[in-house]
């Protein structure tokens, strides 16, 4: 069971009073959870479920639709990658072959040393700096091979 | 009433009401749009893209599930551009589909298969993906096998909108894939294995779990029959093979909010041939029940009833049909001479309580539930509280007015909590506060009644409603109707099948009641049916007449192999005072024989032979007048029994002798 803290409780009635319906909260209430435990959980997604007393099924099929949330546990770090037309077409893919060398990484897979985890975006909306990731929350445009590896330095 | 457009298809017109999608316009006119996702009574999605047609005077191809008619319009279904992205779609799952179709159950009446003859496409034209998910076949119920699944999402939308929200597409793209949360089996995930789902899969991902070479829809014969399982009746639609039955589905029309059964009308039917059934009469020889002939025991049992006379008492539960009834009745009367019969239905309610006219549930805008509780979890009146939720799914308002906090309070817009009669008087007084009239008896009845915000809150949507239905239990009903000299119509719901049928035959309080003769002591006592005893009241001499060897047939001195349900045809009227027709399904096992024959045997044993009730002379006797009148505020306490409890027992046959004593073993060991 998810030992639910009282910030994250705290911080959820405070999105459900700015919302009519409860399943408006869902997106900001996953989007929480997975900040404040790294990733959902089966029994994450039950007390989502429970708190805004949405079905289960319903918690889950949102959850699984957006690839930005993680069903796996994720290293200390998560790297978001996007490989997407502008992306790709401006040398993300290559970026991917840098990550692999350099960190041994794979989309879904987290580094042995539990640092990084990978996953591939459909789009982060940053084509105008193509190509580009997230780390974490930040965002980083405008990418090179060495300016991956640099930025990563960053994140221990 | 809705306007009607005039529209062409395919140059054919076609007046349609406003308001409706094409596919259903076009099938107005008997031509059929291909679909896969679409779902008559729920709104078109445009998930498939199978649908689509094209519009005169628009480039694009539209897609006829989310496309309203309008005036005018000239719709062809079937040109070139259409016919060319709908056999590409088609192609495009079939790369992803098993081509398993000459051993497949689904086989002629599945839509994909029926679509690929159409088109010609023997093999896909893209590259094979095969997902290897595995399959769900935990329960004996229903198979879920996702590999077969073309994502038209039919299965999350019944399950969803009739509140069980156990299925959902999880993931996205290609990869995606209808299951549960977390992916656990059905018997896992809050199923109530009503089947809704297994009813509109166009294919063959969701499936009765045992129809595994037992037949292909086309090999089946068909009846449309009724459940009688509980207050609900549903209709049914069954199918059998060989003379045996192999499944039953829901049976009211398409799109029909109505349009559901619960797990014990779904695979209750197993009972039919369980080791419990009584095949043959059988007579107490030295305190031992041992098998006999069918003119012995009618020798024996007309004997003692000639001499118990007006002393003998008969006793039924009230879901035997009309024709059944009224020949008891004239058995009773005629040939035994007593006036002692009665049925369960006086253990809850009488001509006052049940005789409530009937609604329109399909038009209703606003429900309000008077201290009923339906649950399809518990499977307490399920199909109520299905049909309920599928209207506020579809933008009806519920009030619910119970002393404890029903289920479906869940998904009400105002929960009123507390003493029923007293909220009635609230609500009333309310109401007329908000302008509407009623005459004196009325407004001096509720003028002192304390108004609270929530009852001011729903006598708010009452007077907004149009069609404001009230659903009540018989022991609240007459108070509940007090609402309907405002608006609306007031229904009283009963725990079983016929119990309306059963008083309009004329099997009512006349001499002593059901309570009365289990508890009182008769000279001789005949219990038809299933009736909900354990242990054998005290009599000289007990008959039990029954489909299945049940707890008080044990204790019987002669036991009579009855027709069970889906042997017998015959009428009953439903909770809706609407006469329903059941077809014989199956022949009844045995020696067995109807109720109604075993009577008229009777009769002619006795030397003063009846005649049959025929269904013209029950169809007269079932028409309903209730009197709309004021009634105290008041709850009747003493139609407050266990009602619950009651179904419970009178079922245990159908459960102990089928798949569903799983279920209950299960629910058992998980509680
Ligand atoms: S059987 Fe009924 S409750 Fe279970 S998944 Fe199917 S529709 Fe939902
Ligand atoms: S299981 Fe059947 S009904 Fe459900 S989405 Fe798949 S094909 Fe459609
Ligand atoms: S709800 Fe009642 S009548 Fe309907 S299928 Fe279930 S048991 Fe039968
Ligand atoms: S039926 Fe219209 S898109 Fe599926």
């Amino acid at each position: 069971m998810v030992v639910l803290n009282q910030k994250v409780l705290e911080e959820i009635n405070r999105i459900k009073s700015k919302y009519h319906d409860s399943r408006s909260c869902l997106l900001p209430a996953l989007y929480i959870f997975q900040r404040e435990y790294g990733w959902l959980s089966p029994e994450a997604l039950e007390a989502v479920g429970e708190i805004l007393n949405i079905p289960k099924a319903t918690v889950k099929g949102v959850s699984t639709f957006y690839a930005m949330f993680s069903h796996k546990p994720t290293g200390r770090h998560l790297i978001q990658l996007c490989t997407n037309v502008a992306c790709m077409l401006m040398g993300g893919e290559r970026l991917l072959d840098v990550l692999r060398e350099q960190y041994g990484l794979e989309p879904n897979i987290t580094t042995p040393d539990n640092r990084f985890s990978l996953v591939i975006m459909e789009c982060i909306g940053a084509c105008d700096t193509a190509p580009a990731m997230l780390v974490d929350t930040d965002f980083h445009g405008n990418l090179t091979g060495e300016k991956v590896i640099d930025i990563l330095e960053k994140y221990k | 009433m809705a306007n009607t457009i005039k529209l062409t298809i395919d140059g054919k017109e076609i007046h349609a009401p406003e308001g409706m999608n094409l596919i259903d316009a076009a099938e107005l006119g008997g031509i059929h749009i291909p679909n896969l996702c679409y779902l008559k009574g729920l709104k078109g999605i445009g998930a498939c893209r199978l649908c689509m047609v094209e519009v005169e005077g628009l480039k694009a191809p539209m897609i006829a599930c989310t496309t309203k008619v309008k005036e005018g319009m000239a719709v062809r279904t079937k040109t070139e551009k259409v016919l060319e992205t709908r056999k590409f779609v088609i192609d495009l799952i079939l790369s992803m589909h098993p081509l398993d179709c000459m051993t497949c159950t689904k086989a002629g009446v599945c839509n994909l298969q029926n679509y690929a003859y159409d088109f010609e496409i023997k093999e896909s034209n893209f590259t094979r993906k095969k997902f290897g998910f595995s399959i769900d076949e935990a329960n004996p119920f229903i198979k879920r096998d996702p590999d077969y699944c073309v994502l038209c999402g039919r299965c999350v939308r019944v399950c969803k909108n009739q509140g069980t929200n156990v299925l959902e597409f999880m993931g996205r793209g290609v990869g995606s894939k209808v299951t549960t949360a977390n992916d656990k089996p059905l018997h896992e995930s809050g199923c109530t294995f009503c089947g809704s789902c297994v009813d509109v899969c166009p294919v063959n991902a969701l499936l009765e779990a045992d129809r595994w070479r037992r037949g292909r829809e086309w090999d089946y014969d068909k009846v449309k029959s009724v459940c009688l399982l509980c207050g609900n009746a549903c209709d049914i639609s069954v199918s059998t093979k060989d003379s045996r039955l192999v499944k039953v589905n829901a049976g009211a029309a398409d799109g029909s909010p109505e349009k559901y059964i619960c797990a014990y009308g779904r695979f209750g039917f197993d009972c039919i041939e369980a080791d419990t059934r009584v095949r043959v009469p059988m007579k107490r020889v030295n305190g031992q029940l041992q098998e006999t002939t069918w003119e012995d025991a009618l020798g024996i049992v007309a004997k003692e009833m000639k001499k118990a006379g007006e002393n003998a008492g008969f006793i039924t539960p009230a879901g035997i049909l009309n024709e059944d009834a009224l020949t008891l009745k004239r058995l009773a009367s005629d040939a035994v001479k007593t006036k002692n019969v009665d049925s369960t239905a006086s253990l809850y309610g009488d001509e006052s309580t049940l005789l409530s006219g009937g609604a329109d549930l399909e038009s209703a805008d606003l429900f309000v539930l008077v201290g009923l509780n339906p649950n399809q979890w518990k499977r307490a009146l399920p199909a109520l509280d299905a049909t309920i939720r599928r209207r506020v799914n579809a933008g009806a308002k519920l009030i619910t007015i119970n002393s404890a906090e029903p289920n479906i309070s869940s998904v009400a817009a105002v929960n009123l909590v507390g003493d029923e009669p007293e909220t009635l008087r609230a609500l009333v007084k309310a109401i007329m506060d908000k302008g509407i009239k009623a005459d004196g008896e009325l407004a001096s009845a509720v003028s002192d009644a304390p108004v609270t915000e929530m009852v001011e809150a729903a006598a708010g949507l009452f007077v907004g409603a149009k069609n404001p239905v009230i659903l009540s239990s018989p022991a609240l009903y007459p108070a509940a109707a007090n609402v309907t000299l405002l608006k609306g119509a007031a229904v009283s719901m009963p725990v079983e099948s016929n119990a309306k049928g059963i008083i309009l035959m004329g099997i009512k309080k006349e001499g002593k009641t059901y309570g009365e003769m289990t508890t009182e002591g008769m000279k001789l006592l005949y219990a038809v049916g299933e009736v909900p005893l354990s242990r054998r009241p005290s009599t000289d001499f007990l008959i039990v007449q029954t489909s299945h060897l049940t707890e008080i047939a044990k204790q019987a001195d002669v036991v009579l192999p009855a027709a069970a349900y889906l042997e017998a045809d015959g009428t009953i009227v439903d909770y809706l005072g609407r006469l329903k027709q059941l077809a014989k399904a199956v022949e009844p096992a045995g020696e067995a024989r109807s109720h109604r024959e075993i009577f008229v045997a009777l009769s002619e044993a006795m030397g003063t032979p009846l005649k049959e009730a025929k269904e013209s002379e029950t169809k007269k006797l079932a028409k309903m007048k209730p009197v709309v009148a004021f009634n105290p505020f008041t709850r009747r306490e003493e139609l407050e029994g266990a009602t619950n409890e009651i179904m419970q027992s009178m079922n245990m046959h159908v459960i102990d002798g089928s798949r569903l004593l799983w279920l209950t073993e299960s629910e058992k060991a998980l509680a």
